[in-house]
């Protein structure tokens, strides 16, 4: 009992010391007082959801962030890989982006239709800074100045198989007409961990074009245990950022699928390269003894 | 273009008295006939400059006005309102006053000389749909008839009132108006009603940004649009001025009633809310984002021609209602 009670104790000591260290890294963002924006994004509520997620971010998914130094301040596309089932990945490189560069900044991850329609679920993304994924919206966002966080595999590669965990799907060549439009640089992420949100899943794809949803993964709990079965395990998450990729100056906005395409590879081959060395330095997927560490309990 | 002789139909409708009251200020040289359906609004009293008529809305009484009378700009700010009458029979009426009655005022005006029309439009044509753009500009497809029987008569009036306004181009000037959501002391339209009632119903699982114009400042667009507007559709909305719909309804000092709207919203449809008088296809309004894009508008405005915000647009309908129930 006495054990139970002293790790509450550092639970709380805990959530609050990471509270406060988001809090510090926060004010960087000049958020606060601001007014909601046309897109959506509130950042009184912006902020304070950042504040309580930090101790998910550091503690329970334990976000390493790579190549910290390559984003400046100044407006990107970031171009990632997607995995994990739900869309976790792209919260937690929002939220890396916004706690742990130098150059802190808000960006707008592109969300599918299908999320806006989610009560509660849609609006709280577009209070964080969500956006639809419609390419006009995202160059205006790009136009004044803002980052747009796109996944150019969509919902093949958040819903993947476990035989598929790791392999990149085909990109769609939208980002990068985005991109030209706008005239700004392709910042490429590679996440690494989140696929084992969900170690062992199966995509029942026609069940899911049954029912009119994008995916429907069977995991060893989720659907049988309810919302409960969709909780994410605690893997641990490294983000790795490359080098910016400019766009070709030859390269106009409505140039040919032809000239793009060795482009969109040349991004897609960059994210996994990031991947494949990432993937060598990943750590253990479950840790008891470093977890209980963290909360100050055993040696 | 300055006018000498104008033409307002709808006016009994508060925003065509508004717009009347500028005119009259603006253009001390010209004469205003203003006719309506309705009864007529006492508010102006005796005035030479501005007769006023009720005549029916018919094709015959609209042929004696343009034999009997000369108009260099006609104002068609007649409209139905979305929240009345939803039976087939009404239906059809609006249809057919709204669309077929607005393309026989235009050809009317052609025909007798006037040398520009101005229609009244609503942004409630491109829908409210989980897929817009943040900012809808002019060019995109109208989509509201696709989700609501309701709106039918505005979008084909639209439709067709744009049609004909580039067919005459070279022979016509006229304009379109889409004005964002009017409010203001004396408008009592949908939203007005919606926003002032103390139990208005609003999604807890929802905040749809919204954009509010005051009934002075889409006045003041009616009534400088035959100088500053080219021939074209114009959608209306002050710059920046964006909300959310929770902080409207705050900023309204009304509660309101948080309800989830993924459980309620087709209840609600069917039951039209009464009490509210608001429409079902509003609830879509009331769940995604419908924002315009009136940047083509801006462009032909002078820098300082809007005066309120959208905070002193929301605070000019909440004195109102608080005068009201007072």
């Amino acid at each position: 009992m006495e054990k139970i009670g002293q790790l509450y104790g550092k639970l709380l000591e805990s959530l609050e010391k990471e509270g406060n260290w988001a809090r510090e890294k926060l004010d960087r963002l000049g958020l606060a007082g601001k007014p909601c924006d046309p897109w959506g994004l509130d950042p009184a509520y912006c902020l304070k959801t950042l504040r309580l997620l930090a101790p998910l971010y550091r503690q329970y998914f334990k976000v390493r962030v790579y190549g910290a130094h390559h984003v400046q301040d100044r407006p990107y596309v970031l171009v990632s890989n997607h995995s994990g089932q739900i869309a976790i990945d792209g919260l937690l490189i929002f939220m890396a982006m916004a706690l742990d560069v130098d150059h802190p900044r808000i960006v707008r991850p592109m969300m599918e239709r299908f999320m806006i329609k989610l009560p509660f679920v849609g609006e709280a993304s577009l209070r964080l800074g969500g956006v639809l994924g419609d390419r006009q919206n995202c160059i205006k966002l790009l136009e004044e100045g803002q980052s747009v966080l796109v996944f150019p595999e969509g919902v093949r590669g958040v819903s993947k198989s476990t035989s598929e965990f790791y392999r990149l799907q085909p990109f769609t060549r939208g980002f990068f007409r985005m991109a030209l439009a706008a005239r700004k640089e392709i910042l490429p992420i590679a996440v690494v961990g989140a696929e084992e949100f969900y170690p062992f899943v199966y995509q029942a794809k026609g069940a899911a074009k049954r029912l009119g949803l994008p995916a429907l993964p069977i995991t060893p709990l989720f659907p049988w245990l309810g919302p409960l079965g969709a909780v994410p395990l605690p893997s641990p998450i490294d983000i790795h950022i490359g080098p910016p990729i400019p766009v070709p100056e030859e390269l106009g906005e409505d140039a040919p699928n032809r000239d793009m395409d060795a482009c969109v590879l040349e991004v897609k081959r960059s994210i996994g390269g990031m991947l494949k060395a990432g993937l060598k330095k990943r750590r253990k997927f479950i840790d008891p003894k470093a977890f209980l560490k963290n909360f100050g309990v055993g040696k | 273009m300055i006018p000498r002789s104008i033409l307002v139909i709808g006016i009994s409708g508060s925003l065509a008295q508004k717009t009347v009251g500028l005119l009259l200020e603006k253009y001390p040289n010209a004469t205003i006939r203003g006719i309506d359906a309705r009864p007529l609004p006492p508010g102006f009293g005796p005035n030479e400059r501005l007769q006023m008529e009720r005549i029916p809305y018919r094709r015959n009484s609209f042929e004696r006005l343009f034999r009997d009378h000369r108009f260099d700009l006609v104002l068609n700010l007649g409209r139905f309102s979305h929240s009345q009458g939803h039976t087939p029979k009404d239906m059809a009426r609006k249809l057919e006053f709204s669309v077929i009655g607005s393309r026989r005022i235009l050809d009317l005006s052609l025909k007798s000389g006037v040398k520009k029309a101005v229609t009244l439009s609503t942004f409630h044509v491109y829908g409210a749909l989980p897929d817009n753009p943040t900012s809808i500009s002019e060019e995109m497809p109208l989509r509201a008839s696709l989700k609501y029987p309701d709106l039918r008569h505005v979008v084909d009036m639209d439709n067709v009132v744009a049609k004909w306004m580039w067919r005459h181009q070279n022979a016509m000037d006229s304009v379109v108006l889409r004005p964002c959501n009017i409010v203001g002391p004396s408008i009592r339209n949908t939203i007005s009603r919606y926003l002032t009632h103390p139990k208005a119903p609003y999604p807890m699982d929802f905040n749809p940004m919204m954009q509010f114009i005051h009934e002075h400042d889409m006045a003041n667009v009616v009534a400088g649009a035959s100088e500053l507007l080219p021939t074209g559709i114009y959608n209306v909305a002050p710059p920046g001025g964006v909300i959310g719909l929770r902080q409207a309804l705050k900023a309204m000092g009304n509660e309101g009633l948080p309800i989830p709207f993924f459980l309620a919203a087709w209840p609600l449809r069917l039951l039209q809310w009464p009490r509210l008088r608001v429409p079902g296809y509003l609830i879509d309004y009331l769940i995604y984002s419908c924002l315009i894009d009136s940047s083509l508008l801006h462009r032909h405005l002078p820098k300082d021609f809007f005066r309120y915000s959208v905070e002193k647009a929301l605070q000019g309908l909440r004195e109102a209602s608080t005068k009201k129930r007072l």
